[in-house]
């Protein structure tokens, strides 16, 4: 076994394809260790998505494939399991966009997450208890049907509903997409919580780069289906490639879109407008 | 009086003959809720489970045995389905799945007919297709036996299926499957048991539905046509909606009888046949999603 034990989760050099022409991933490799919060970075079309199901195998349902290279979770070798065997192996992935049942109740879509396991009425009691001690905001919507709640309880609810399948490890695609940003430092204090009381390993696809690595213990930054860099994430916090292209931030302070116009249109006067931020 | 009392008379009798679309209808509605999918083979479900349980019947086996031998078989057929055409088309757009009901449907009325012949079969529940004694003392109203026990068929049918649904962790699982089947994988729900799930119960209302009308026209392929009946019915009542399908088959049974009784003459007759397809155009027009359909939520 190449994985020592000490990681949860290693890919070695995969390659991805879309119905096997279109080529999503070229060369990812990354690790996470056990325990640890891992960010996986880049724009639109990097392959975060598409790594991440590789992963859970939920590439199989969209006509992707691994072609080449290898994902050894928790020791075992992902090969050709189906994504409920995933789950029962403790690996769940919150899907980009939530993607909750709006039919059912906030509840019932927690409840679900629990298919996998064998419980009781009071255990089951038991577990929601406990996920509500973490999501306070979905007890009191518990009744609700979930298609009429906001983004933010639907988000939520996802990873809620995902925890209930009590995982090892959790994939998390986009937590932030289209949420006021309050919301969004919310949601990855209840992610970093979870990561520290319950000890689940998380590996999060993020394009908002400043909130996912001051969250994260590592980052990896991908672009068109390749790594290019990754490191601690206070290292890429403070790299200057990271800053300038992913944060915003040149070496002259903080940058922005307007001040980038004037600065060429008028080089002379960028010293007198970069100030004002 | 007696006036009054004729009307009600034909209402009853519209409304229990109702419950026999609603049966149809209902079938069709499982596989909808699970699949979003129009079951093109349907019909051909209840004429192939009727026409094997005659079958069983004939080999000599009682009645009570051929019903379960029947639905043993009903379940093989939805393993078959699932492993033979809804797992190499899934992923597939609805319209994909919609053709390959309607080959399902040539398949198994084909099969049928391969197994148990093409003549006309009689079917006797022993339930006759005549007025009941009693109620008529204690009424003076004229109701058939036969449309009375599909109506208490149908009740405990729905009674079971909604319970079903409501309160296990199948039913959850299934209503889950129904909202977003990528998810409910997500979170591990084997989607394969959902469905072999769906299609033996469908298989089993398919059978009760076909009893129902085997024993009043007689067992024979008219009734794959018979269960198209069914579309009326969801149109008015909601695809996804158990509630519906039943609600939706009264309506239709008691408009088609008062329409026929009352309007008829003035078209020269035989409105029935007609008057149901009418009235899901109106509502076509002006409440698509049905009576009890799922509303399209959607959030601004």
């Amino acid at each position: 076994m190449t994985s020592n034990s000490e990681d949860i989760l290693k890919i070695e050099n995969i390659e991805v394809m879309y119905d096997s022409v279109i080529s999503a991933l070229h060369d990812v490799s990354l690790t996470v260790p056990r325990g640890k919060i891992v960010a996986l970075l880049g724009g639109n079309g990097a392959g975060k998505s598409t790594t991440l199901k590789a992963i859970s195998t939920m590439l199989a349902s969209e006509r992707g494939k691994v072609t080449k290279g290898k994902i050894t979770y928790d020791g075992t070798s992902v090969i050709n399991q189906n994504p409920t065997e995933m789950v029962g192996l403790g690996m769940v992935q919150v899907l980009e966009g939530r993607r909750c049942f709006g039919h059912l109740t906030v509840e019932e879509n927690i409840i679900t997450g629990a298919y996998s396991r064998k419980l009781t009425n009071s255990e089951m009691r038991d577990e929601l208890d406990k996920i509500y001690t973490y999501f306070n905001r979905l007890k009191d919507r518990r009744k609700s049907q979930a298609g009429f709640t906001s983004g933010g309880e639907q988000q939520m609810l996802a990873v809620a509903r995902a925890m209930m399948a009590k995982p090892k490890m959790l994939l998390l695609d986009e937590p932030s997409m289209g949420l006021a940003p309050q919301l969004v430092s919310e949601i990855f204090k209840i992610v970093k919580e979870l990561n520290d009381k319950e000890g689940v390993s998380i590996l999060l696809a993020e394009q908002n780069t400043n909130i996912a690595l001051r969250n994260s213990d590592y980052g990896y930054i991908i672009e068109t289906g390749n790594v290019k860099l990754h490191g601690t994430a206070e290292k890429l916090l403070n790299n200057d490639e990271v800053k300038e292209l992913y944060l915003g931030i040149s070496k002259e302070g903080r940058k922005n879109f307007r001040d980038a116009l004037r600065e060429e249109g008028s080089t002379k006067k960028e010293n007198k407008f970069s100030k004002t931020n | 009086m007696t006036e009054l009392l004729f009307f009600v008379e034909v209402v009853v009798a519209g409304l229990l003959a109702g419950t026999m679309y609603s049966l149809v209808a209902l079938g069709f509605v499982l596989i909808y809720k699970a699949s979003s999918t129009f079951n093109f083979a349907q019909g051909a479900m209840v004429f192939f489970a009727v026409l094997a349980f005659v079958g069983f019947m004939e080999l000599g086996l009682p009645f009570f045995l051929a019903f379960i031998v029947t639905i043993l078989l009903m379940g093989l057929v939805g393993y078959c389905t699932e492993r033979l055409v809804l797992k190499p088309l899934m992923n597939q757009s609805e319209d994909t799945l919609l053709m390959a009901t309607i080959g399902l449907g040539f398949v198994l009325e084909g099969l049928a007919q391969a197994a148990w012949g093409v003549e006309v079969r009689r079917l006797d529940l022993g339930i006759g297709d005549f007025p009941i004694q009693w109620i008529i003392d204690t009424f003076g109203l004229f109701v058939s036996a036969l449309d009375l026990t599909a109506g208490l068929v149908a009740a405990s049918l729905i009674l079971g299926l909604s319970v079903l649904f409501k309160y296990t962790k199948m039913g959850l699982g299934l209503r889950a499957v129904a909202d977003d089947p990528g998810a409910a994988s997500s979170i591990g729900i084997p989607l394969n048991n959902i469905m072999l799930l769906v299609w033996t119960a469908a298989g089993v209302v398919a059978l009760v539905a076909g009893m129902m009308w085997g024993a009043r026209a007689g067992v024979q392929f008219a009734l794959v046509d018979l269960a198209l009946k069914a579309l009326p019915v969801l149109i008015i009542g909601g695809f996804s909606s158990i509630p519906g399908a039943i609600v939706g088959g009264l309506i239709i049974g008691a408009t088609e009888k008062v329409l026929e009784v009352y309007i008829g003459p003035y078209f020269g007759g035989a409105i029935e046949g007609w008057a149901p397809y009418v009235l899901a155009i109106f509502f076509l027009l002006y409440r698509p999603e049905g009576l009890f359909g799922e509303k399209i939520i959607r959030r601004v």
